[in-house]
């Protein structure tokens, strides 16, 4: 019972938040925002028993990641005034094109009556030392290819950021 | 998986040797790594391997495709190796990248699983962003680099939220189980199943600038630097063509009347309006971009094909295509380092000096525009034929029309070439990594254009 209340005003935070983050018209606002429904999210994967992922979540996520979106944005000094303006015809066709997805969307929910609803009774499963043993075992291979990937992005950084 | 590995290994060597300050030395570890992945792939030949879990699939398909894009890469280090200035900073991170990017691919051509497919496609587009930016100090790199990355890390999180809604709807992000996740379901997906298909699709097709995802094609392929082009025009997009090939025709076989639409209207988008679009065009670097498109289309005909042909067929078409490309923006490199400029007007004359880049580039033309007897005439007959034998005869019909139109803009670089007018004719000096690159493509063009059951007998 009390963990249901729970989730719906984690659910409220996080869809009033991350509906405050495309509306509100400074980007500062929207970032703090979006931190708010980061937090929310991680609120839902302690819910779900997770806990490892909701403290990554907010180390990586509303920590890491949310100072170098504050910093971009007070360096880059967005505001209102530089923003660009759009022309209304490409305004209505982005409308219509978002709409036409939002639609499409929502009636995929239809289809999750009768998908198969996967049992958790097992609570164990979000636990670290769970997730440790399936990266190291199931996903071996994806988690060392990561690697790779990270080997690239340091290499691209440090290549466009070097000072000559 | 040895072959990954390898490659792997080579990109670290490479950057570790931008330490010894030796440019140039990236170029024969990199030509070692390859061609040693090159022989190992080979050893590979009809072993099929389920690796780790069915991670990783190394099925014929893989390893033609894998040897194709090993050989691609090849040429193209080469071209890099020539073009790049010695003294130029951060060769050997460009080269690694290449690299990098190599091994990604090697990812898209045999994954088994969700997840890896998802960390090819990234890692390639790392490895492109960066590349694309990579002449940090000219605006249009910039620019491209700039654009790519916007759109591009938009089309990963559209392909991302694609695959979370099929792992919802299925379960898994092994094949074996959305498979057997189908045929419990009796092959009706559930709608929340198809919009994550769709969702994968757009993700796919945004990489190999399918239209109407294809918006940044041109200015990205204007704008980068003309070997980094050569690498997006041929590499990429066959191991975003082989990902696609094998999702479909392996994986999704079953639920082929969900998705055969959304690709036959994608296909047929793409080679008409691309044909349409290329016509008008004054810069060589774009047209070839428009170009590219417009083979994209021809490509995707051999996913709707999916019968014993379209493997075979696709694995032509993306040889000649490859090779085609290759050997063009070759030319290309090689006068731009002339002319400082890409105009179709720069190629006026050129036939008088520089016969041998010359016909290199009528050569590459004819092949993409699908004359006999290079590669691209079969390739085209055979993906055709792929497509009716099928069923989707007025597709075919539509992509005869956007042959013939495209003949228009494969033959104005040609007339131009053939023209008199010797006015602003230079001789340009070829290095030998030049003539090996037009030597082997225009070599292998002619071979498969005359024996292409060399390679279609292969799968």
């Amino acid at each position: 019972m009390f963990s249901t209340i729970l989730f719906y005003i984690l659910s409220v935070i996080l869809v009033f938040s991350s509906l405050m983050v495309i509306f509100s018209r400074k980007p500062i606002n929207s970032v703090l925002f979006l931190i708010v429904s980061f937090f929310a999210i991680s609120g839902h994967y302690i819910l779900l028993n997770a806990q490892f992922l909701a403290v990554v979540n907010i180390i990586v996520y509303a920590g890491a990641i949310m100072v170098l979106f504050l910093f971009t944005v007070m360096l880059l000094n967005l505001n209102k005034e530089t923003e660009p303006k759009k022309s209304a015809l490409v305004k209505i066709i982005a409308v219509i094109t978002g709409c036409l997805l939002a639609v499409t969307l929502v009636g995929s929910l239809k289809g999750i009556d009768n998908a198969p609803v996967q049992d958790f009774s097992d609570n164990s499963i979000g636990l670290i030392k769970n997730l440790g043993k399936t990266l190291f075992t199931d996903f071996l291979v994806p988690f060392e290819l990561t690697s790779v990937l990270f080997l690239a992005s340091i290499v691209g950084t440090l290549m466009i950021g070097k000072k000559e | 998986m040895e072959v990954i590995i390898i490659i792997a290994l080579t990109g670290i060597a490479i950057m570790m040797a931008g330490a010894l300050n030796k440019p140039g030395f990236s170029l024969w570890i990199a030509i070692a790594g390859l061609m040693l992945a090159f022989i190992l792939n080979f050893r590979l030949w009809n072993t099929n391997l389920h690796l780790f879990n069915d991670m990783i699939v190394y099925d014929n398909f893989a390893v033609v495709f894998n040897a194709l894009i090993i050989v691609s890469s090849a040429l193209v280090f080469l071209l890099f190796h020539s073009h790049y200035s010695p003294w130029e900073k951060h060769l050997d991170e460009i080269a690694a990248l290449l690299i990098f990017a190599c091994t990604s691919m090697m990812l898209m051509t045999s994954y088994g699983n969700l997840v890896v497919l998802f960390i090819g496609i990234e890692t390639m587009s790392i490895c492109l962003y960066v590349l694309a930016g990579s002449r940090k100090y000219e605006l249009p790199s910039n620019e491209a680099a700039l654009k790519y990355f916007l759109l591009g890390s938009f089309a990963t999180g559209v392909m991302l939220f694609g695959i979370a809604l099929i792992y919802g709807a299925s379960g898994s992000f092994d094949f074996h189980g959305i498979t057997s996740y189908l045929t419990s379901t009796g092959n009706q997906t559930s709608s929340m199943f198809s919009i994550g298909l769709l969702l994968l699709t757009v993700g796919l097709l945004f990489k190999i600038a399918a239209v109407p995802f294809h918006f940044w094609a041109p200015d990205v392929y204007e704008g980068s630097p003309t070997v980094i082009t050569t690498f997006m025009g041929s590499t990429v997009k066959i191991a975003g063509v082989a990902a696609l090939y094998r999702l479909y025709a392996y994986h999704f076989a079953a639920i082929k009347p969900i998705w055969a639409t959304t690709i036959m209207i994608v296909s047929a988008l793409s080679f008409f309006a691309a044909v349409l679009m290329a016509l008008p065009q004054k810069r060589f670097k774009r047209l070839l971009a428009y170009s590219g498109i417009s083979h994209a289309g021809f490509l995707l005909m051999a996913v709707l094909a999916m019968n014993q042909y379209a493997a075979s067929a696709l694995l032509l078409y993306a040889a000649s295509y490859s090779l085609a490309t290759i050997a063009a923006f070759t030319v290309l490199v090689e006068v731009i380092e002339v002319r400082w400029d890409d105009e179709l007007s720069v190629f006026k004359g050129m036939g008088a000096k520089n016969k041998f880049l010359a016909f290199a580039l009528i050569v590459a033309m004819l092949s993409m525009a699908g004359i006999p007897p290079f590669s691209g005439f079969m390739a085209k007959f055979m993906m055709f034929s792929a497509v009716a034998e099928s069923g989707y005869i007025v597709l075919v019909v539509f992509g005869v029309i956007a042959s013939a139109i495209s003949l228009v803009y494969y033959l104005k670089p040609i007339t131009l070439i053939l023209s008199k007018d010797e006015s602003n004719s230079t001789n340009i000096k070829l290095s030998w990594e030049v003539i090996i690159v037009l030597v082997v493509t225009l070599t292998l063009t002619l071979i498969f254009g005359i024996f292409p059951g060399l390679l279609t007998g292969l799968l």
